[in-house]
């Protein structure tokens, strides 16, 4: 549902979620080629930029990976174009590598990674703070404050990137990303570039000698850029006459600075630089605060980042001031106008503006009456249905063993199956992590060993690791999981899709190619709603001598269904004959298809739900299931 | 010019609360006020909690409603409103659709779901005006259950406090729906404001 942006017109204002902003922006500072790697909560950015790709003659691509979407950004601005790169917080560290030597080499045309920061793993593995990367690799950070700046501020990391001759990241948070807010937008450029390649190995050839030379000239262009954004329009200082306290706000934590200050009374009363250049600080007017105030509150989000910096500024210059950070603000959880104000509060004894602790008390009072409701993979989704027949096999073979079978799980929709009843997610760390961490449990421990991984997850990062299993001798069984498409991050078409980010056809690579073509002897083919034929190829992998995989492939249901409304088809649900239940409960029990409904003791089916897949039908013992209208039970 | 007015809208993953999030920031920006909100997307789509914040006004500057600064609860399902009800301000107005989306870990024996009535008490209890209704009984009157989210945007204009009016609302939504969807989400929206603004009359 995210529009064209291509057509909006200058001085238009729009309401835009923060990643249409981003995307917006990039169009009006002139990118020519993005790319990037799906993940929350960056993923819109493309998405948008793939919409107004037409309209605008861009190339916009799905790489297989972050650190492939940042390589190719790179190599069009080696050719003098402006690109970018986007991608949630880990997927800056697949690109690590490669950024840490983009650092050393700057760029010819305007080079923007997006480093979106999901603060409190809302969807994600960990939390991370990038901009400690971008430290590590001499990269200045911009870090907007809200949807409109961030457009703005994206636009211009373009021309600072070239002016300063570095690559600009643009660090945003889960609440920038997935804020929304009204937008004024600015103009397009009117001109294309050309890109063109000119060999010059002293810069681009990364050998020892090319480093040792590129080096140096990445600290003097650093320092050129750490002069600057003491100028530059991003960080304002506004000090107040007399004001005992400083604010040094970073980022959004702006925004919740300014509404804790007036919830507090303190506007006007405290001297406030907001720094929206977290990298490298505005060491001016850090200096000119500090020696102004007599004590100083660092607020921003996860670590204390700045709060070093300034510390380090208050020491070197002699200044005695007491610089406070995460002493008052929580390292853990979102930031949040509460937490200002509580700080504040703190620091300056204002009364608070609300009793806080009755709202706590509030939610402990009211938390038995609020149900947990943990996500669920979809009604019909084939990862149930696989699992299911991952797991009746992996048990079977297991009893040679005497052992429990071990799943390393990997990051996905299918990472869902953690939770009863299936619980076949054993590990979850990485993506590609499932294969990687199976191969060190092989030459461990002696059990099925089955590492399932989605389609996306094995084309971004399974196949090194697979490859790892042939070579070292790892007897493992790897599941690949394929419904086709990215599900979790919103259906993004990947390497195994058959099109691209912008819907041309291209090859549709195959899970079982890749495997046989990595040396993996055992390799079969599995249709997740055809149990038993699944459970019997699983068995066989199990038993193989060497690393095994095995393809389970049906379409994502939720993809199917929406291209079933298209197609004006109807989808018929299942029913539960009552009079053939026995009230046995093996459906929820071992498959717990959310469509499934127990009211009382009497079980059903929710015919809004239920997509009409028939797994269901297929594990009842009493063939107490069937499709609406087959009174019989036969099933089509 | 409004200077604060907040509004969290809490359901489960699939109710179309970010729909109803869209329309609303739409509606507000298209009448000229400063907008600002925030959702949550990821896991939370796969059926889990889905809430999301519309704020207007002159003085707002953060994406999230402060806790215990919020003016309307919007409750697409009755105890995910219950979850965000530190959200509401001392003098909020809670908009509930009181029809139960009971988790799949029920059935399993993994949670309990609290019977409906203590759960509407204890938000009448807690807040300083409730209004509760079947709304997704409304919504198949309507011509589907899909359109609850619709019918919820009613309510929350029904109370009478939301600085945004009705014909922009529509506006907005004709501008999103194909031509029948457009009819269908109106008048589920048009049921919802009836019921809400009786019962705001009534509170
Ligand atoms: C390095 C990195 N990049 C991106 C993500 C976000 N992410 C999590 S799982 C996933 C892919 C899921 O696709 P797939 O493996 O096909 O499984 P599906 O959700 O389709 O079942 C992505 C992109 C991540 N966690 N880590
Ligand atoms: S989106 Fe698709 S893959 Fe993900 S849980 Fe739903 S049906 Fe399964
Ligand atoms: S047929 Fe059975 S398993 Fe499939 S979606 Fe319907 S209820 Fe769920």
């Amino acid at each position: 549902m995210l529009r064209d942006l291509a057509k909006g017109l200058p001085g238009e204002r729009v309401f835009l979620l923060g990643n249409e902003a981003i995307a917006r922006g990039a169009m009006e500072g002139g990118v020519q080629i993005a790319a990037a790697y799906p993940g929350t909560p960056s993923t819109e950015i493309l998405e948008t930029l793939a919409q107004a790709s037409k309209h605008l003659g861009l190339y916009v691509e799905w790489s297989t990976n972050e650190k492939v979407a940042l390589e190719v950004a790179l190599g069009a601005s080696i050719c003098g174009l402006r690109a970018m790169a986007s991608m949630k917080h880990v997927g800056v560290n697949v690109a690590h590598d490669s950024l840490m030597t983009a650092g050393y080499m700057g760029v010819k045309g305007g080079l923007v990674v997006v480093s979106a920061d999901d603060v409190r793993a809302w969807s994600s593995q960990n939390e991370q703070d990038n901009r400690f990367t971008a430290k590590q690799a001499y990269l200045p950070v911009l870090e907007p404050s809200n949807v409109q700046e961030a457009k703005d501020w994206t636009a211009d990391a373009f021309e600072l990137s070239e002016k300063f001759n570095q690559v600009f990241m643009l660090r945003t948070v889960t609440r920038i990303n997935h804020a929304r807010g009204d937008v004024t937008l600015g103009k397009l450029p009117k001109k294309h570039r050309k890109g063109v390649f000119r060999k010059d190995p002293s810069w681009l050839t990364h050998v020892p000698t090319t480093a040792r030379k590129n080096r140096p000239l990445m600290i003097q262009r650093f320092k050129k850029i750490s002069q600057a954004v003491n100028r530059l329009p991003y960080n304002s200082l506004e000090l107040v006459d007399e004001a005992k306290l400083g604010v040094i706000a970073c980022g959004l934590s702006y925004a919740y600075t300014l509404e804790a200050t007036k919830w507090l009374g303190l506007d006007g009363k405290v001297s406030l630089l907001k720094v929206g250049t977290t990298h490298p600080i505005p060491e001016d007017l850090v200096k000119r605060l500090l020696s102004s105030v007599e004590e100083v509150l660092v607020v921003e989000e996860l670590e204390p980042f700045v709060e070093l910096h300034v510390k380090a500024i208050a020491g070197e210059e002699n200044i005695k001031i007491k610089v406070h950070g995460k002493d008052l603000i929580p390292l853990i959880g979102e930031l949040s106008t509460r937490k200002v104000t509580e700080a504040l509060a703190e620091l300056t004894k204002a009364k608070l503006p609300i009793d806080f602790s009755r709202l706590d008390q509030l939610r402990k009072e009211t938390a038995p009456l609020i149900p947990s409701r943990p996500p669920a993979l979809c009604p019909g989704c084939p990862h149930r249905a696989s699992f299911y027949a991952i797991k009746t096999a992996a048990k079977s073979v297991a009893k040679n063993y005497g052992v429990e079978p071990i799943y390393p799980g990997d990051i996905g929709c299918y990472s869902l199956a953690v939770a009863p009843p299936l619980e076949t997610v054993d590990t979850l760390i990485s993506m590609g992590a499932s294969i990687g961490v199976a191969n060190g449990l092989a030459h461990v421990v002696r059990a099925p060993i089955l590492a399932c991984i989605g389609d996306s997850t094995f084309f971004h990062a399974g196949i090194p690791p697979l490859i790892n299993a042939v070579y070292n001798h790892a007897k493992i069984t790897v599941i690949v999981l394929d419904n086709l498409t990215t599900a979790m991050t919103g259906f993004q078409p990947h390497p195994g899709s058959g099109f691209t980010a912008t819907g041309v056809k291209t090859t549709q690579l195959k899970a079982e190619n890749v495997a046989k073509g990595c040396g993996v002897r055992f390799v079969e083919v599995a249709d997740p709603f055809d149990s038993r034929g699944a459970i019997d190829i699983v068995q066989r992998a199990l038993m193989f001598e060497g690393p095994s995989l095995v393809v389970f492939r049906r379409k994502c249901t939720l993809m199917e269904l929406q291209e079933k409304r298209k197609r004006g088809e109807k989808v018929v649900p299942y029913i539960v004959d009552a009079e053939k239940c026995k009230q046995c409960g093996v459906c929820i029990k071992t498959f717990a298809c959310p469509a499934i409904i127990k009211k009382d003791k009497n079980y059903a089916i929710d015919d809004l739900l239920c997509t009409g897949c028939g797994f269901c039908a297929e594990i009842c013992p009493y063939e107490a299931i069937h499709l609406r209208g087959k009174e019989h039970g036969e099933r089509i | 010019m409004v200077r604060e007015f907040n509004i969290v809208i809490a359901g489960v993953g699939g109710q179309g609360t970010i729909l109803m999030t869209e329309i609303l920031g739409k509606a507000a920006t298209i009448e000229g006020l400063k907008v600002r909100g925030s959702e949550i997307l990821g896991m939370a789509v796969r059926g889990g909690p889905v809430s999301s914040t519309i704020r207007v006004g002159s003085e707002i500057h953060g994406p999230l409603v402060p806790e215990g600064k919020g003016d309307v609860l919007v409750g697409l399902e009755p105890t995910e409103a219950l979850r965000n009800i530190t959200y509401l301000s001392k003098n909020g107005i809670a908009v509930i659709n009181t029809r139960p989306i009971i988790p799949y870990t029920v059935p399993l024996g993994l949670t309990k779901y609290p019977h409906i009535k203590n759960v509407l008490e204890t938000l009448k209890r807690k807040s300083r005006s409730v209004i509760a209704f079947d709304a997704t009984k409304l919504a198949k009157e309507a011509g589907t259950p899909v359109v609850v989210n619709m019918v919820m945007l009613g309510a929350l204009s029904g109370t009478g406090k939301l600085p945004i009016k009705n014909e922009t609302l529509k506006k907005v939504m004709k501008a999103h729906f194909s031509k029948e969807m457009a009819r269908i989400n109106i008048k589920a929206f048009d049921l919802g404001f009836e019921v809400s603004r009786n019962l705001a009359k009534r509170n």
